[in-house]
């Protein structure tokens, strides 16, 4: 990130600082970022804002994991055997126009309250754009490169590793990157629905303790966190796509 | 060097539309076979057939006597466009043609072709950094890395400038005097079929067939600018006249024998 990018919410902290600070706001709703910051290190020393950032982690992980293999998995089966998708992919279509929320009573009721229901929601979150990601990437890659596979002499698990792999390998990063913003998105429903630890949590304690600081904090920790995740994604994409016209552009 | 037989070869797709009919070429060993027609004579569509891309509705293809049915170790092709692998260096895009070669003569005959090619110091860059050109050339090492003994050419020149064009012609002639493969090439250019073949085949369109088989008896390096050049494209031009007026009704076609061609 250019400096550049740090302007607007710079710019943006410091004249909220100044209007409470010269008494325009109470800040009492939106606490300033002094106060912020106050309440960050306050949570950091007493250890709760660790527990609650690595719980939030461990669910993320594990989440978009299974949720990332199972749709790369199932867009490669759809994308390689036509017979495959059209069987499977008309109900993955279906299942997908339920709103992902809607799930969370049934997986309760599957799965408990516990740690497994909220690792299948945010799984589940992840899955549908990964899976779309890669069958589309597949069905799209360039037949005439198929032809050259073909010309000299590739199996067609050769030509799966070799021409197909390399070229979906863009739209399955791009995928695996919305993948993991959904992720973070489900991750909250999920800890929404029940958890005694985890940035969610933050946020529904604060808001039943009144305690807006609270929640602005865990929203700028998920902000950090979700950035950083987003970087570590393209930061691997970069070297396996340098061979692209618009690596830049595309990340 | 490999005789290819192409021996009443048909095709007709699903939706009945008939491309090719009753088509018999045979390139002899080391010999270039140009296919000369305008478009929608089905020059691409036989090209596929040969390569295994495609297969016909009748007839064979044989590659040294040995029937064929889809791609062939024996048979290698360079398109219309270069098709580079994006992903993949230009040394590496080369050795990519010699799949079936043990790594080490792979690598060895990769870093000969680039510098054949007069791509030396390329080897490492990639393919979005070539000019068409350049590109091309490299498709043409590609292809010919496994030491083919039928090459097929689908318009290889057809989207570069004259002088590019005129370069790879030398190229190609080149490598093909040093390997020396059986080449069936597509083109709609008569200039170059003239330049390249030995032989050239001119079809008729609706469905594709062999209108006319013709001997190019001109001695190597060609001229273009020689009469006995100029003579054979003009003998090249009738033909293709003779196989379109085939193809119009009466009142369409030209005056008269002495008429003006279409393509002078």
């Amino acid at each position: 990130m250019k400096p550049i990018g740090l302007v607007i919410p710079v710019a943006l902290g410091l004249i909220w600082e100044g209007a409470v600070q010269y008494g325009v706001a109470s800040g009492r709703l939106m606490p300033p970022p002094s106060l912020l910051l106050h309440a960050t290190v306050a949570l950091a020393r007493s250890g709760e804002l660790w527990s609650h950032v690595t719980a939030t982690m461990a669910r993320i992980g594990l989440g978009f994991l299974f949720g990332a293999a199972a749709g790369t998995a199932m867009g490669v089966l759809n994308g390689a055997s036509p017979f495959m998708r059209q069987l499977l992919d008309p109900t993955i279509q279906a299942l997908r126009a339920i709103p992902s929320l809607a799930w969370v009573p049934l997986f309760i009721l599957w799965l408990g309250i516990f740690e497994t229901s909220k690792l299948a929601l945010i799984a589940m979150g992840v899955f549908f754009p990964v899976y779309l990601g890669v069958l589309s990437a597949i069905q799209g890659v360039d037949r005439k490169l198929i032809e050259v596979g073909r010309v000299f002499g590739l199996t067609p698990m050769g030509i799966a590793l070799r021409i197909t792999g390399p070229a979906v390998l863009p739209a399955w990063i791009a995928a695996l990157r919305t993948g993991l913003g959904l992720g973070f998105m489900f991750v909250v429903a999920a800890e929404l629905m029940g958890a005694s630890e985890g940035l969610g949590y933050l946020l529904l304690d604060g808001q039943q303790m009144g305690r807006a600081d609270s929640i602005l904090v865990a929203m700028i920790v998920f902000a950090l966190l979700g950035k950083a995740c987003d970087s570590i994604l393209v930061a691997i994409g970069v070297p396996l796509l340098r061979w692209q016209d618009t690596v830049r552009a595309r990340l | 060097m490999t005789q290819l037989s192409i021996s009443h070869v048909g095709k007709t797709y699903a939706d009945g539309t008939e491309a090719l009919r009753d088509i018999q070429v045979r390139a002899n060993e080391g010999e270039i076979v140009a296919i000369l027609g305008g478009s929608g004579c089905g020059k691409t569509t036989l090209l596929r057939l040969v390569a295994g891309l495609d297969t016909p509705s009748a007839g064979t293809i044989a590659v040294g006597g040995e029937t064929i049915a889809g791609t062939h170790p024996a048979i290698s092709a360079v398109f219309q466009e270069p098709r580079l692998l994006p992903w993949l260096k230009v040394g590496a895009n080369i050795a990519f043609g010699g799949q079936r070669l043990e790594a080490t003569e792979r690598q060895r005959r990769a870093e000969a072709l680039i510098e054949r090619i007069g791509l030396a110091g390329y080897g490492g860059r990639w393919p979005r950094d070539l000019s068409g050109g350049q590109s091309q050339r490299v498709a043409i090492a590609r292809a010919l890395i496994g030491h083919p003994g039928v090459l097929l050419l689908d318009e290889p020149f057809s989207a570069l400038d004259p002088f590019t064009r005129s370069s790879l012609h030398e190229l190609v002639l080149g490598l093909w005097a040093e390997l020396k493969p059986t080449i069936l090439m597509v083109t709609h250019d008569v200039d170059e079929a003239v330049t390249l073949a030995d032989r050239i085949v001119v079809m008729k369109p609706r469905p594709g067939r062999v209108h006319e088989s013709m001997t190019v008896d001109l001695p190597r390096p060609r001229d273009r600018l020689t009469s006995a050049f100029e003579m054979m494209k003009r003998r090249v031009l009738r033909t293709i006249d003779r196989s379109l007026d085939a193809e119009r009704p009466p009142a369409a076609r030209p005056a008269g024998p002495g008429g003006a061609s279409p393509w002078l």
